[in-house]
């Protein structure tokens, strides 16, 4: 009896969340279907649905979705990558971060999307500018969160595990990594969501595949349906790259009392 | 042959351990923080498994000995011999604890118990369970400690000190930010596992009591050199508040505090010129070089310190509470 109500309480909190944009969803298909809205400027949610199984049914919407995600996840782990060695070696040594530090935080003041028509120079509209633009655009996140997390750590704690013989590698593993890894996963979960503004800026300059691609494409031929399809591809690849982020911290920090579910 | 009784295993520990405390002998200490000098030549000499406390007000050089002993900082002057040896060749014979418990909080209780023990993994875990019975945790080992309370940590800090089995224990003020009972609680802890491995101990302490209740010795230092040196002479385990315990903790005290009313600084040399009594808290006014002062001083107290008109007094302040105003 007490487990569930327990449950219908659990359950409740769960839907809760979802109810506002269940409702929005609702009064958006009505005033469509009521003809408050043309088709042309907000077609209504179930066409949008349909535009989706029509795409779906082809193959067409798994091929744009994997390329983006695809190209999402390359720039990602290359400019992530970066962005964790080299804030782990700045954070780590005085010497590289005064031979490097200035001159990243330099880079850094440049918004990655100025540098369109430079890399159009030298990448042409290629995959590549594309992989550049994301790298370039996540890496700073990573980079200065990294760094961040190990001058931060404490230093009682550093001081501690070297009474204790630690020293080198095992000094990292056992202290500096683990006190840094809060600050670096804020640096990732950052990373994710810059990832795809960059990536649907990217796709909008010109591609041959992916969801940028897509509406693009549709916004030619007036498919505002498909237009829409894409943005909620979207915002739901973004939302599914933060849960993911989120599911890390729970995992790797459940130490932290923060982070736990419990 | 059960062995579920902690003392038991302890025990049998401490036969087979056959690791002795560390005798140690400082010579001329002497260290400075930039042009601060904290320990001018400070001597100091600890048999082996003796059990030393030393109090003093904060900033008298006791923490900063202490980490010397350790090896933490750099020594600018003199020497910390070892049974004999300088101080770097036995690092692993000394262990330190803070006053915070410095756990790693992203590891759990007893991966902090086995932190830089090294040995195949069902050893490193059977010891580490040893040294957590010891202080009495066997059934947390493996929560986070987030989860434990400000004494638990502590004990769990003392079982990775333990699991070493130092010969020199170093306690810098371990129990300063534990309630009142808990405290009591570590220090028959303490006093039990020092008895059982006969390492040599030295304790940094703000409680007299405590020291009292430890030590063989106690020490005072004063202005980074030692200047007061008495042996504690009672049998174990101690009772606070006893007799002699309590003769003994005055004793300290009052010679504690009277280095505080000897310091130079900060004081007043007067006469009292009135006193207005009144039920509870009463007002001694003090004519001094400086001027009249003002002391507030609770009405029980002034017979017991016998004060009167001209009466000779120090009028003695504490510097943290001496506020300053601009004069505009």
């Amino acid at each position: 009896m007490n487990s569930s109500i327990e449950a219908l309480r659990n359950g409740t909190r769960r839907l809760l969340p979802w109810l506002l944009p269940i409702a929005i969803l609702l009064a958006w298909e009505l005033s469509a279907r009521c003809g408050w809205l043309s088709t042309r400027i907000l077609p209504e949610p179930l066409a949008v649905l349909k535009a989706g199984w029509t795409l779906a049914l082809s193959g067409e919407l798994w091929t744009h979705i994997r390329v983006s995600a695809g190209r999402a996840l390359a720039g990602f782990a290359i400019g992530g990558g970066l962005g964790l060695i080299l804030g782990l070696l700045t954070g780590s040594f005085r010497r590289v971060e005064i031979v490097l530090d200035t001159t990243l935080q330099m880079i850094r003041n440049i918004p990655p999307l100025a540098l369109i028509p430079l890399v159009i120079l030298w990448f042409g509209i290629d995959e590549v500018a594309k992989l550049f633009l994301i790298s370039f655009g996540v890496f700073f996140a990573v980079y200065i969160n990294t760094f961040h997390g190990i001058r931060s750590v404490d230093p009682a704690l550093i001081e501690m595990g070297r009474s204790y013989g630690l020293s080198g590698w095992p000094l990292y593993r056992e202290v500096i990594l683990p006190g840094a890894l809060a600050s670096i996963l804020v640096g990732v979960r950052y990373a994710l969501g810059f990832m795809w503004v960059i990536l649907i800026v990217a796709e909008t300059i010109s591609a041959q595949a992916g969801i940028g691609y897509m509406t693009m494409n549709a916004r030619e031929f007036l498919q505002t349906d498909v237009v829409l399809l894409g943005i909620l591809l979207y915002a739901l690849l973004g939302k599914l790259a933060d849960a993911a982020a989120r599911l890390l911290e729970r995992r790797w920090l459940r130490w932290n009392g923060a982070y736990s579910s419990a | 042959m059960m062995k579920n009784d902690n003392l038991e295993l302890a025990q049998v520990e401490a036969v087979d351990g056959e690791r002795t405390g560390l005798a140690v002998e400082v010579s001329g200490l002497v260290k400075r923080f930039g042009e601060r000098q904290v320990l001018h030549g400070l001597d100091l000499r600890i048999p082996a498994g003796e059990f030393i406390a030393i109090v003093g007000r904060s900033g008298c050089g006791k923490s900063t000995l202490l980490r010397q002993l350790a090896g933490l900082d750099t020594v600018s002057g003199g020497a910390i011999g070892l049974d004999g040896k300088a101080r770097d060749a036995l690092g692993d014979e000394v262990r330190i604890m803070y006053q915070e418990a410095r756990l790693l909080p992203w590891r759990t209780v007893i991966q902090n118990v086995a932190l830089g023990l090294s040995g195949s993994r069902t050893q490193v875990r059977r010891r580490a369970e040893e040294a957590l019975a010891q202080v009495g945790l066997a059934d947390r080992a493996d929560e986070w400690p987030i989860r434990l309370s400000g004494g638990q940590r502590q004990r769990v800090a003392l079982a990775r000190a333990l699991i070493h089995r130092p010969r020199l224990l170093l306690l810098d003020e371990p129990l300063g930010a534990l309630d009142a009972l808990t405290r009591i609680e570590m220090q028959r802890l303490i006093e039990q596992i020092w008895r059982q491995h006969a390492f040599t101990a030295v304790l940094v302490t703000h409680d007299v009591g405590e020291a009292v209740a430890l030590a063989d010795r106690i020490l005072l230092i004063e202005e980074g050199r030692i200047t007061f040196d008495e042996p504690v002479d009672l049998p174990r385990p101690r009772e606070h508040g006893e007799g002699r315990f309590a003769a003994l903790e005055s004793r300290v005290l009052k010679r504690l505090m009277t280095v505080e009313a000897l310091n130079p600084r900060n004081q007043l040399r007067g006469r009292v010129t009135e006193i207005v009594i009144d039920r509870v808290l009463s007002e001694v006014r003090v004519l001094t070089p400086a001027g009249v002062v003002s002391a507030a001083v609770p009405t029980s107290a002034l017979r017991e310190l016998s004060l009167e008109l001209g009466a000779e007094v120090l009028a003695i302040f504490k510097s943290n509470e001496v506020v300053l105003a601009t004069t505009d």
